[in-house]
């Protein structure tokens, strides 16, 4: 094959690695609206925070993050979450570590991690977030509990 | 087994990988230099194996990133755990490790469509901080083709 052809399958394989980059990097972190989602059943959930079970939602929102044990983005998207409830109030972040919970991975249809909940005082499922949530993505979910 | 490491190690890592990925695409491309690619996917590999089995920080990669950049640049702003780099490393040694067997076998186009593939995978990592246990580790999980622990 001449050199220069080769160069140009080598250049358009560049090319084709920034476009998917670029593609994923504009879709990752988004919220998808849900009508009508369920109401997470917290028995079922059975999640941990600070060593205590959950049993309530968040009284304005709760953004329910699924994580799994080879993501690294999911420790940055925790403490952004975290801070968050630290400085909002009513606010609740709920963390499941999903790796060994493959029933809740099927339940909710998640295959990446993060996967973020984002869910109502009552615990209805409102949005969803696949991969680490941008912040305007945040401040826009929090805009719309806003009270 | 998983470290608390710098995160800007493995995408210095795969930014040298992803460079050989492409020269081995480029390599494989001709009949002339299809040997040399052969070989250069067998060290690709092997380095992929290293990285799968003694993590990040233990690979060549790692020790250049440790005493030639990390010193240049300011500390991070947290530390990542080791197990989704170690994890992206296991999947790089199964494309490249095919490619490469193909290749013993005779299936020589094998050569530079596995290592494409895995500079697909690369570059992302570097470039975008593409990270693929996030992405692909539940999904293979839930289709039950892993079954062990990281």
């Amino acid at each position: 094959m001449p050199a220069e052809f080769r160069l140009n399958l080598v250049f358009g394989l560049i090319a084709l690695a920034a476009g998917l980059g670029l593609f994923w990097r504009n879709r990752t972190g988004r919220a998808k609206a849900i009508d009508r989602g369920e109401i997470v059943d917290l028995n079922r959930l059975q999640a941990t925070k600070a060593g205590l079970p959950v049993t309530a939602f968040g009284k304005r929102v709760t953004f329910l993050q699924f994580s799994s044990e080879t993501c690294s983005t999911c420790k940055q998207t925790a403490r952004l979450l975290e801070e968050l409830e630290q400085t909002a109030e009513d606010v609740l972040h709920v963390e499941v570590d999903i790796t060994n919970r493959l029933d809740l991975a099927k339940k909710f249809h998640v295959i990446q991690t993060p996967t973020t909940l984002v869910l109502d005082h009552t615990g209805r499922v409102t949005s969803r977030i696949g991969g680490a949530p941008k912040q305007s993505t945040i401040d826009q979910q929090l805009g719309s509990f806003a009270i | 087994m998983s470290t608390p490491i710098d995160p800007r190690g493995p995408r210095f890592g795969a930014a040298i990988t992803a460079t050989l990925l492409a020269l081995d695409v480029y390599l494989g491309l001709d009949a002339s230099t299809l040997g040399a690619a052969h070989v250069l996917l067998g060290v690709i590999t092997v380095g992929f194996l290293w990285g799968a089995l003694r993590g990040p920080a233990n690979h060549p990669y790692g020790y250049l990133f440790k005493t030639l950049v990390r010193p240049r640049l300011a500390a991070p702003k947290e530390l990542e755990d080791s197990a989704a780099p170690q994890f992206a490393q296991l999947v790089g040694l199964l494309v490249a490790g095919t490619g490469f067997v193909l290749g013993i076998f005779g299936f020589s186009a094998g050569i530079p469509l596995a290592a494409a593939a895995a500079f697909i995978a690369a570059f992302l990592n570097a470039a975008f901080d593409y990270c693929l246990g996030c992405q692909i580790y539940l999904g293979l999980k839930r289709a039950r083709v892993i079954r062990w622990k990281v």
